[in-house]
């Protein structure tokens, strides 16, 4: 067992972790965040995704300990002002959920191309998401989502 | 669940070759892509030794004409890093290409090197680049090209006690560099077949060709009989199909024939005739 610490969703945590365990388990087991999915792990279905210092990582394949030092966001960031987040609103607008269990990493790995491209285009938001598998909606709702909260997200940061 | 292991961070070489040598049954991680997922898998270690923070392993500098880069650095920084986008751009085009975003934020090039997988995006750019490694343990040092450090597939001649220290490769300027590369889905699947590529040609003439394929035969490879066959030959369609059947000739020398060639083969002349057409 080792004690790590990082910032979790902005908050300073601590947490005890063994150390064969993955970040996924001490999320999920120890820190009850269980919007943070195992699909496959093995690397492949991306609903395992957190954000390490704000870009996407699948945390089945990364040890906890790594986190140390670390700033982890889950999708609880997004809406921890207490209203949903502008691509949140768009998910839902678009009908960009189904079943959602591909809906937290989802929101992740646009989140992290909307800090960096501001404007996407069509290429950058498939690339973007390409990490991350949905069986549901294939992905056109999702992608027009995106674009969508990118011009709403372009609108809020002018006014 | 893993199978138990103890795991320590390394915050500097030193440390990480001083644990080397000491632990027992160790294993470096850096990304952990390959290694978590064969962890997952059953296999077994007692020390897990985390060089992915080690400053002397992260990053790319130039000295006396050569890049030398740190084997704890991402496929994502080597994607956009300035230096290897203006001389090696097959490398920085084969790293954008790795597995999804996630893989290339986590995943590293000695990672890549390391786990010697006939379809590893980054070797065949690292062998036009002429790479060399340094394998360190914590009493001695030793520079091996990676052609040789490459003895089977997924199999190396780094000892349990060695790290790479660094990559140091060759820049090349005034080529026509590329990376193609051809996988099942855009994302995710490891290469069917890639093709580095830096060839520098004048007035209708190859001057130079380098070329290296990866995932046709059980280790990538440079056909060097077919370079030596285009340094200084007319850039012409005769050269080329010539150039063409000598590398395929050379494959099903090394690898004898593969079911998997029917396609696989004609895939790949298609491939070189684009690149040598240019
Ligand atoms: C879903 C998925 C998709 C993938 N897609 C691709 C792809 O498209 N192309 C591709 O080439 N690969 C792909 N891979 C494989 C993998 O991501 C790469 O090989 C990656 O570069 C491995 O780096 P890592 O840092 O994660 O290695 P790790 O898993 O940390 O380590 C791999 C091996 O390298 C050793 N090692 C690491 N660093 C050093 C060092 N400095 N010195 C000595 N030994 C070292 C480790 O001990 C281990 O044996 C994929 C993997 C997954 C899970």
């Amino acid at each position: 067992m080792k004690t790590i610490h990082f910032t979790l969703n902005g908050k300073r945590t601590s947490v005890d972790v063994e150390d064969n365990e993955t970040l996924l388990h001490a999320l999920r087991e120890r820190l009850g965040i269980t919007s943070v999915k195992e699909g496959c792990g093995i690397g492949e279905c991306g609903t395992c995704t957190v954000l390490v210092d704000d870009e996407p990582h699948y945390s089945c394949l990364t040890l906890a300990s790594k986190a140390n030092g670390r700033d982890i966001k889950t999708v609880e960031y997004l809406s921890s002002s207490g209203v949903l987040h502008p691509l949140q609103e768009a998910f839902v607008r678009s009908g960009a959920v189904q079943c959602g269990y591909c809906t937290p990493g989802m929101l992740l790995s646009a989140y992290s191309l909307l800090l960096k491209n501001a404007d996407p285009d069509a290429h950058d938001i498939k690339e973007a998401i390409s990490g991350n598998l949905c069986r549901c909606t294939g992905y056109i709702q999702i992608e027009e989502a995106i674009k969508n909260a990118a011009e709403v997200c372009k609108c809020n940061s002018q006014g | 669940m893993l199978p138990k292991f103890v795991s320590v961070i390394a915050r500097a070489k030193d440390e990480a070759l001083s644990w080397l040598s000491s632990l027992e049954n160790p294993k470096i991680i850096a990304g952990g892509t390959d290694l978590m997922v064969k962890m997952r898998a059953g296999k077994h270690y007692s020390h897990v030794i985390d060089v992915a923070g080690v400053p002397e392993l992260l990053g790319v500098t130039e000295k006396d004409g050569k890049l030398f880069i740190g084997p704890a650095t991402t496929h994502a920084r080597l994607s956009s890093e300035g230096s290897i986008v203006r001389n090696a751009r097959s490398l920085a085009l084969a790293c954008g290409l790795v597995g999804s975003p996630q893989i290339r934020n986590m995943g590293t090039i000695g990672g890549n090197l390391a786990n010697a997988s006939p379809a590893a995006d980054s070797i065949p750019p690292l062998l036009v680049h002429d790479a060399v490694v340094t394998l360190e343990s914590r009493d001695a040092s030793r520079k091996v090209p990676l052609e040789e450090a490459i003895v089977a597939p997924y199999v190396t001649s780094i000892d349990g006690k060695e790290l790479i220290g660094s990559i140091e490769i060759s820049p090349l300027r005034g080529y026509r560099e590329g990376y193609r590369r051809v996988a099942k889905r855009a994302t995710w699947a490891i290469s069917r077949l890639g093709v580095a590529f830096a060839i520098r040609e004048e007035n209708g003439m190859f001057l130079d060709a380098k070329l290296a394929i990866g995932s046709c035969t059980p280790m990538p490879f440079r056909p060097r009989k077919v370079e030596d066959l285009l340094k200084g030959a007319p850039k012409n369609e005769a050269t080329i199909s010539d150039a063409i059947r000598m590398t395929l000739e050379e494959i099903k020398l090394i690898s004898g024939i593969r079911p998997s060639y029917a396609y696989k083969l004609p895939v790949l002349k298609g491939i070189l005739e684009e690149v040598l057409r240019g």
